[in-house]
């Protein structure tokens, strides 16, 4: 699982189509001291994650599979949960 | 799933036949300077991959994209693929904290 920090949300209207409904958001990992660790990414967040919120994400592409109801999803990232 | 510009496309000659009528385009990952605006060149000093597209990404656009086994879940048939497109981004927005 990825520690990162939601910095930002995606747009989309044309992708695979386990895409839609999906809310997007731009995360930069960052290490426990809240500093940036890495190159942003994007990922799926059922959860609706606000600004800077710290989460953990999954990337582990079954997982998101079973949220998008779809066997066929290439998408890898998920929000799993919020860091206190 | 990363962000990424679509820096040129891709046409091969002798290929895999499961590549059969694959579409394929070079994409330059996003990194933080790139999505602030910071760097507004248009590639990033990170390396740039050929993805599969079938979204129909020019050069010039912003696509999201996956590496990994993930991609090659759309397919029904055996491909040997490692990085597919898999949304156009209209817009997005990234703002971190400044630190």
């Amino acid at each position: 699982m990825i520690l990162a920090r939601v910095d930002g949300n995606v747009v989309t209207s044309m992708g695979h189509n386990s895409l839609i409904g999906q809310t997007i958001v731009l995360c930069t990992p960052v290490d426990e001291a809240g500093a940036n660790a890495g190159s942003p990414f994007a990922a799926v967040d059922p959860l609706g994650a606000g600004m800077h919120a710290r989460v953990y994400v999954t990337t582990d592409g079954s997982w998101t599979q079973d949220t998008v109801h779809d066997d066929h999803s290439p998408i890898r990232n998920q929000v799993m949960g919020f860091v206190d | 799933m990363k962000p990424g510009k679509v820096i040129g496309t891709v046409t091969l000659g002798h290929r895999d036949p499961s590549f059969r009528g694959g579409r394929w385009v070079m994409i330059s990952p996003m990194g933080g300077d790139e999505l602030t605006g910071k760097n507004t060149s248009g590639v990033s000093p990170q390396f740039s991959l050929v993805a599969y597209d079938d979204l129909g990404a020019g050069v010039g656009d912003e696509v999201l994209y996956v590496e990994g086994a993930e991609a090659m879940q759309p397919f029904d048939r055996p491909i040997p693929l490692d990085a597919i497109t898999v949304a156009l981004i209209d817009t997005y927005k990234y703002e971190p904290p400044t630190q």
